[in-house]
């Protein structure tokens, strides 16, 4: 492969790693962002393929068919999984009306043209800081470093604007996305076992994340965040 | 191998044993096994500090015991001081808690917990003043603030609402105090270890002169009022008058008679050895601590009518006098007058020791007295002479020691410091001459004031008539805290009549302070020698002077009293009955003379409440009389500060309306806001 190919093709997947993040925001069927999160993935392990291939390092090929599987296929089968569960009757007796919005991102915090806006400048801001990152060691992967932080930040952006808890949890993926995407450009690819011991973190964190949304519907009827803020102590 | 070295080892062999074997056993084994492996530590550890106040030195590291710095201990005389009275004490306080904690049953006092963290307590006690470096030294300086504290809140289960919730606030303040403390000694040893460029005791040592002024003042008053905390020296004391009356009384008698040293220590090792003498302001500094110490401190056990509590103050009076020896120590030091410095910092250590005697003993007798009757209010103890006469000898004999009078074990320190400060009115300069005498009038105060406690406590608790049921019903207590009280009475008795003994060792560590030159005392077994000044004593001979002048009034006395036969005939009582137990001394009316005294600067609390009988002016149903001494310090300081925390602690919690949005918006904009500063600064 040469080197002109692998930095077209490189910065491809990286471009398609960025866009799903902002597309994400963008979106507001939940089943859909979902959907462009698996996009995402594929973009991750199409990265770390790269990389692996061009530096001869063929454990990294594993590595991203690994992460394809999790991040394309296990993590969104698994929020799937939750939207489509059906509600729980809160208390038997208590028929409980499923609610509509439950599968749309109905009122964000931000709306959706200050969201983009707002990716827009945190890619700058990601951008502006790893600038003496790149600048250490100038290769094709390190330029695409602030991709992976900007993504990292549109995750915690979703995080702190979206309502919903799935929406949320597709945040809290987003950027652990982001963190995995800044591992394999700035020090292409970490070891095996790193990765491996991350994922199973991850697909734990999500496995709970799911427990919790089946239960917050079961006792409220909805997964809005809001109505957990009678939990608080005073 | 090295005696020290071994029995370091030993004691540490010993404190794991018996924290494993007081967390595992059943019931009455487990005090058992913890109170003997404890007891085997002390006397470890009494061999160890001997052998280095003998003139030997031990030094030890263990690079790969803690991550990064690696553990380092050495063994000094003056650690050797320290190590041998925290193994005497230990080695009695637990053969004395042996049987106070197994008459408690198995929760509280011989719970697993506290049974488990006893031992460990104990070593900690031993090893702090060895610790070499300052990160062994802040592990086992924390080490023993938990272990400590877990002890405190020991009577926290199986006690009633009142007692679990004064544990509680004990515990509370406690916790809070001692870690305020840590925090201060964190900030201040890890300036002085950057400043010196190493963290062993060598390197800063070695260090210390490359360090500006500015930051040696500020090391060593961070350093200090942090050891001032431990030694609960007036203002940082409000811990004291409440961990000590809570926790179980042998816990009371090592946190008193031995961890509170170790502030002491703390100051001396920090001020004279590291940082090798400082400027005048930092020794005024810790002489008023100590002087405020001591008259605030025996003010207030004079008021006291709880009786731990009373001892809790006095330890803050005899540790203030502690701390004015070091004080003045510091400042003749400074002034170039050596000879006296040495000897003001040999009284100050000479006082630790006699104050750890018979402190000792004072909580272990009064712990006697609570397991016997469950007060500790003396103004409903009395009589307890007939029914505890070997706790009352002992209690007695360690007041004596605490009034300062001979032959009293007391007496000997607080002579030799008046004596240095006396002969330290030979330095030129306003603020020796303005503060010595002061000095001086405060410990004058101070020793008088202290008479007047420990003849209250004595007298109201021991003698007259019981004021209560739970005092009539009062037995002596078990043999093996008898034997514990033993060994400190025995130990109060050989300090009081052969204090020269010591002369030596503590010349060793004076010298190994580095605080005064020359050794500042000398003496056989009879006489003490002040050898840089014209002065002697022999505590032995004024002993038995004063017992043949007791003899000499008593003993005709007694002979004409028996000539005369008393016949047995009831008192003349102006027709009013019977006198009750009611009408005797209690502690309250004791005090009372005093408290009119000091009105102005105890500030007590009255409040007459009366109650008319319906539809009359002239005839009282009842009348309500409550009168309560609060300490004015804690009153006027820390109330004020505990508003202000708590309102600050209200006002933040506008922050956490429980949005989670919010909370992560919190994350989110904290990040964003560093990476702009980032992104701005380059």
């Amino acid at each position: 492969m040469g080197d002109t190919l692998y930095t077209q093709l490189l910065d491809l997947a990286c471009g398609a790693f960025l866009l799903a993040a902002v597309v994400v925001l963008w979106l507001r069927q939940l089943a859909s962002i979902v959907r462009v999160f698996a996009l995402q993935g594929v973009a991750l392990a199409a990265v770390a393929a790269l990389l692996g291939a061009h530096e001869g390092r063929w454990e990294l090929l594993a590595v991203a068919v690994g992460i394809a599987l999790l991040r394309a296929g296990l993590l969104p089968h698994l929020v799937r999984r939750a939207l489509s569960a059906p509600a729980w009757p809160a208390h038997p007796g208590h028929h409980y009306e499923e609610d509509v919005s439950e599968a749309r991102e109905t009122r964000p915090l931000v709306n959706v043209a200050a969201s983009l806006l707002s990716a827009a400048l945190l890619t700058l801001l990601s951008y502006a800081v790893a600038r003496p990152l790149v600048e250490l060691n100038p290769t094709p992967a390190t330029r695409a470093l602030p991709v992976g932080l900007a993504v990292v930040l549109t995750g915690f952006f979703t995080l702190v604007t979206r309502r919903r808890a799935l929406a949320q949890v597709v945040g809290f993926l987003l950027m652990d996305n982001g963190i995995t995407a800044v591992a394999f450009l700035a020090a292409s690819g970490v070891p095996l076992i790193v990765e491996l011991g991350v994922s199973f973190d991850v697909l734990l964190a999500v496995l709970v994340l799911r427990i919790l949304t089946t239960r917050m519907r079961a006792a409220f009827g909805g997964t809005g965040i809001d109505d957990l803020r009678e939990l608080r102590e005073w | 191998m090295n005696p020290i070295g071994a029995a370091s080892a030993a004691a540490a062999a010993l404190a794991a044993a018996g924290g494993l074997l007081g967390a595992a056993l059943p019931g009455r084994a487990r005090v058992l096994a913890s109170g003997a492996c404890t007891a085997a530590l002390g006397a470890a550890g009494l061999a160890a500090g001997t052998a280095a106040l003998r003139g030997g030195h031990w030094t030890a590291s263990a690079p790969a015991l803690l991550p990064l710095s690696g553990a380092h201990l050495a063994v000094d005389a003056l650690s050797g001081l320290f190590m041998a009275v925290a193994g005497g004490v230990v080695l009695a306080v637990a053969v004395y808690g042996i049987g106070y904690a197994a008459g408690h049953g198995p929760h509280g006092t011989g719970s697993r917990t506290a049974q488990g963290t006893w031992p460990v307590f104990a070593l900690t006690l031993l090893l702090v003043p060895a610790a070499a470096s300052v990160s062994t030294f802040l592990l086992l300086w924390e080490l023993m603030a938990l272990t400590s504290l877990v002890l405190v809140l020991a009577r926290h289960r199986g006690g009633g609402p009142a007692q679990r919730a004064a544990v509680r606030a004990a515990g509370l303040w406690y916790g809070v105090m001692t870690h305020f403390a840590f925090v201060l000694l964190l900030a201040g040893t890890g300036l002085f270890a950057a400043g010196a460029g190493g963290e062993t005791f060598t390197a800063l040592r070695a260090g210390a002169h490359a360090l500006s002024p500015g930051t040696r003042g500020v090391v060593f008053v961070l350093a200090a009022l942090a050891f001032a905390t431990k030694a609960g020296a007036v203002p940082l004391h409000p811990w004291l008058p409440r961990a000590h009356p809570e926790a179980p009384s042998a816990v009371s008698a090592l946190m008193s008679a031995a961890m509170v040293n170790l502030g002491v220590y703390g100051i001396v090792r920090l001020g004279f050895d590291l940082l090798g003498g400082g400027p005048r302001w930092w020794w005024l500094l810790v002489l008023g601590l100590g002087a405020l110490s001591a008259v605030h401190g025996i003010l207030q056990a004079a008021m006291a009518s709880d009786l731990k509590r009373l001892l809790a103050y006095s330890t803050s009076e005899n540790l203030g006098l502690a701390l004015i020896g070091v004080g003045a120590a510091g400042l003749l030091a400074d002034a170039g007058n050596r000879a006296p410095a040495a000897l003001a910092l040999a009284a100050a250590l000479l006082h630790i020791v006699n104050h750890a005697a018979f402190k000792a003993l004072l909580f272990c007798a009064a712990g006697s007295v609570l397991r016997a009757t469950g007060l500790r209010d003396l103004d409903r103890m009395g009589g307890l002479r007939a029914r505890m006469p070997a706790t009352c000898a002992f209690f007695a004999l360690a007041a004596l020691g605490a009034v300062a009078l001979p032959p009293g074990n007391g007496f000997l320190g607080e002579w030799l410091l008046l004596q240095s400060l006396v002969h330290g009115l030979a330095v030129p300069g306003v603020v020796t001459a303005l503060v010595l005498p002061l000095a001086v009038a405060a410990i004058a105060l101070s020793a008088g004031l202290a008479a007047a406690v420990f003849v209250k406590a004595l007298g109201v608790a021991f003698f007259a008539r019981p004021r209560s049921a739970p005092a009539g019903a009062a037995v002596e207590s078990p043999p093996s805290m008898l034997a514990g009280m033993g060994l400190l009475a025995a130990a109060c008795a050989a300090l009081a009549l052969v204090p020269g003994l010591l002369g030596d060792g503590l010349s060793r560590a004076v010298a190994a302070a580095g605080a005064g030159d020359g050794p500042p005392l000398a003496g056989g077994a009879l006489t003490v020698r002040l050898d840089r000044l014209a002065a002697a004593m022999s505590p032995l001979w004024v002993a038995c002077a004063l017992a043949a002048a007791v003899a000499a009034v008593a003993v005709p006395a007694r002979l004409l009293a028996r000539r005369r036969r008393r016949g047995n005939a009831r008192l003349w009582d102006c027709g009013g009955g019977a006198p009750t137990a009611r009408m005797s001394y209690t502690a309250t009316s004791f005090a009372e003379p005093l408290q009119r005294v000091f009105d102005d600067v105890l500030a007590p609390q009255q409040d007459v409440d009366v109650t008319p009988v319906r539809e009359s002016a002239y005839l009282v149903e009842r009348v309500r009389f409550r009168r309560s001494v609060p300490d004015r310090v804690e009153h006027r300081l820390y109330r004020p500060l505990l508003t202000a925390v708590s309102g600050v602690a209200t006002a933040a919690r506008h922050l956490a309306t429980g949005s989670l949005h919010l909370y992560l918006g919190y994350g989110f904009f904290g990040l964003v806001a560093l990476l702009l500063a980032l992104a701005v600064q380059r």
